[in-house]
């Protein structure tokens, strides 16, 4: 089974809570989590809906391997019109509350509508209510969730919701869970938020049941024994990629005017292992999502003394840490080199609800309008927003997350902060989103990626890497960006997580798992067919929703300004050489458009 | 002479003993080839790298060819895949 087989349908205008039989046609042919959710959004849903009014749904979406004893299997996704970007937005967490949705019977939980009030959502099983949110509203992520856990006093009980950032619709809001892990881009906090829902307590106790559970149990071991590099993620996380883009020239500092980073050493695992003058070292140990055996995550504390926390005792316990992209953004980008300045930002972003990577990207093109004088004092409320300042970060994200004065303007995002004050240009966005932690420059398959990512610029679209570290050629690069996000649809499909693939399995290792665990033959020519169709699903959304070649591009810093130092030294991304040969191995016309032909062999029509 | 090497990411787990974090020196005899340099770091042959000399990445191939300096600045980066 793997499959749930039901789906759980909350409309908030009516109040109704239904449970419904999963439509397991669609099951076989988008698997669950990332393509099913989006399945579901694209048939029942306009795409050009406006993603903050009440026609736009948000869909919680668990993979078949959710909730199973397969590794990293704890993964869910948030599938919505992106309050961000107006494109699809399929955001994706760890954590603890996928799998327990998943137990709780449902392999969707689709949300409706648009509740008059401030409501939360109690599910227990088949028992599921909607219930009065006024004493949470306002809350923070965390304090909701204690004040929650104290009253249904089940310490197995899950939260996924949205903090202040979310209520105010902060364009990059996000949905948190588990305290520190998130549904994090494209702003699906603030549809969250846009209805009135401020989160989601989960308790299940069906489990989760594979079609053979012996033969799954062997399986499941047998590709355990073939993770035989987790032991650095383990111990340094996905932080270990700062020394690596920064020795290679592709970590993106001070809002991409540059592909190096003098301070990375000071953000760096070193860094956090390392005590530092007070004695204090910013790590605590490292944290797992569900039903892994890598446990990547970063769990740290703030150096007491730091200016950020001083006086400030709620900010003295462990929580989730510095990540590479949390690095990069709440670092590099911005030009800060201060770990705790870093830390508590990122602190900030999980107890207000906000995305690291858009805060962070946004901040920093505010530091460069700043820079140039298009905003001055009078804008920024008196803070000296100059690259580099770890205390301008602080500020600027706390008023962000309160949606506070200057805040307000970055709660807009960067693309709509640099329209506003008359330079777009600045803005380091592919679709309205902030890039990730890559420059498309001496990595010219991720500028590629970051250009024809469906959900905007993004890291976790496409695996370019191992090519982009061999070569800054282009050749190869559009086919291997085009067959990798096949790939990955697939993978976020699954229920499972990406990084096991940095740490030993490869992609024949999760089909293996999803063969297992699930109905009928799921052959490797299925799992890319797969890949594909949920692939083109996403692009067909985002026509239909207005977007289009045009917006399958990056911003003229990449296109135009040549990297200034490193292994890309004097190169922009070649784009226009890159994409017609990319839209070509898709099956799609000159103008990205897919073809009848591509779309009749993926049963798309 | 004595070169500096650079070992970043999970690589630095395999630096010699009494290395700093990520940095160590080797000696090497003037005009040795990078070939050799590398045969003088215990990292396991199954660890892949890339090279990177003063800023430029190095082909495999050209390995044999490539005199090292005691002035070059060399960089082994792991290809690890992102988060
Ligand atoms: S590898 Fe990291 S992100 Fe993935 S499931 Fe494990 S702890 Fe979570």
């Amino acid at each position: 089974m793997a499959w749930q087989k039901q789906i759980l349908r909350v409309n908030l205008s009516t109040g109704s809570c239904d449970i419904e039989p999963l439509n397991m046609e669609w099951a076989e042919a988008y698997l669950g989590s990332r393509g099913l959710g989006s399945k579901y959004l694209y048939e029942e849903m306009d795409p050009a809906t406006d993603a903050l009014s009440a026609e736009n749904k948000i869909i919680f979406a668990t993979g078949p391997l959710t909730g199973t004893m397969a590794s990293t299997g704890g993964r869910y996704t948030v599938v919505t019109k992106g309050a961000l970007t107006g494109a699809i937005a399929c955001s994706n967490s760890g954590g603890k509350f996928g799998a327990e949705l998943k137990m709780a019977g449902y392999d969707l939980l689709i949300i409706e509508g648009v509740s008059a009030k401030p409501v939360y959502l109690h599910i227990e099983d088949d028992m599921v209510e909607l219930c009065d949110a006024s004493e949470i509203w306002g809350k923070t992520v965390w304090q909701t969730e204690d004040l929650l856990a104290a009253k249904y006093r089940d310490p197995l009980m899950r939260f996924a919701g949205i903090g202040q950032a979310g209520e105010s619709l902060c364009r990059f809001a996000c949905v948190v869970n588990d305290k520190h892990r998130a549904a994090g881009r494209s702003g699906v906090g603030a549809v969250m938020g846009s209805k009135n829902l401020k989160t989601i307590a989960v308790r299940g106790t069906k489990g989760v049941h594979a079609k053979d559970p012996k033969a799954f149990y062997k399986i499941v071991n047998d590709v355990n024994a073939r993770m035989t590099d987790r032991d650095e993620m383990s111990r340094d996380g996905t932080l270990a990629m700062i020394d690596v883009t920064n020795g290679f020239g592709s970590l993106p500092t001070n809002n991409n005017r540059s592909v190096r980073f003098e301070g990375a050493n000071k953000l760096n695992p070193e860094a956090m292992h390392s005590p530092n003058e007070n004695g204090h070292t910013n790590i605590v140990t490292n944290g797992a999502c569900f039903a892994c055996t890598i446990g990547c995550g970063r769990i740290c504390k703030i150096d007491p003394k730091h200016f950020s926390v001083k006086d400030r005792p709620e900010y003295h316990g462990a929580s989730g840490g510095l990540e590479y992209e949390t690095a990069y953004a709440l670092g590099s980008a911005c030009g800060v080199d201060d770990i705790d300045a870093a830390t508590f930002a990122g602190f900030l972003c999980n107890e207000y609800g906000m995305d690291p990577i858009s805060l962070g990207g946004t901040i920093a093109a505010a530091m460069e309008l700043y820079d140039i004088g298009a905003i001055d004092d009078s804008i920024t409320g008196g803070i000296k927003l100059e690259f580099g300042s770890a205390e301008a970060l602080c500020q600027i994200a706390e008023l962000t997350g309160k949606g506070e004065g200057f805040g307000a303007d970055i709660a807009m995002g960067s693309k709509r902060l640099c329209e506003k004050y008359g330079h777009p240009d600045l803005s380091m966005t592919v679709k309205g989103q902030e890039f990730a932690a890559y420059d498309g420059r001496s990595m010219q398959g991720m500028g590629l990626a970051y250009a024809t990512s469906n959900r905007g610029a993004c890291h976790l679209r496409a695996d370019p890497y191992g090519h982009d570290f061999e070569t800054t050629e282009i050749e190869g690069k559009a086919k291997i960006v085009a067959e990798s996000q096949r790939d990955v649809a697939f993978l976020d499909s699954s229920g499972l997580c990406l990084f096991p693939g940095g740490c030993g399995w490869g992609l024949e290792d999760y089909r293996t798992l999803v063969d297992a665990a699930c109905e009928s033959d799921w052959n490797e020519a299925r799992m890319l067919e797969t890949g594909e169709r949920i692939w083109v699903l996403e692009k067909l959304f985002n026509l239909k929703a207005g977007l289009g070649k045009k917006d399958d591009t990056l911003p003229k810093r990449i296109l135009e300004e040549p990297a200034d130092v490193g292994t890309g030294k004097g190169l922009v991304c070649r784009l226009d050489e890159m994409l017609p040969e990319y839209y070509q191995l898709n099956g799609w016309d000159a103008e990205g458009v897919p073809t009848a032909a591509t779309l009749k062999r993926l049963n798309l029509n | 002479m004595d070169i500096s090497v650079t070992l970043f990411g999970g690589l630095r787990h395999f630096l010699p003993a009494g290395s700093s974090f990520n940095k160590c020196t080797i000696k090497l005899d003037d005009g040795g080839h990078l070939d050799e340099l590398l045969e003088l770091l215990p990292i396991p042959a199954r660890k892949k790298y890339i090279v990177i000399i003063n800023d430029e990445k190095v082909s495999r191939e050209a390995y044999a060819d490539i005199t090292v300096h005691s002035d070059d600045e060399i960089v082994l980066l792991p290809p690890i895949k992102g988060g």
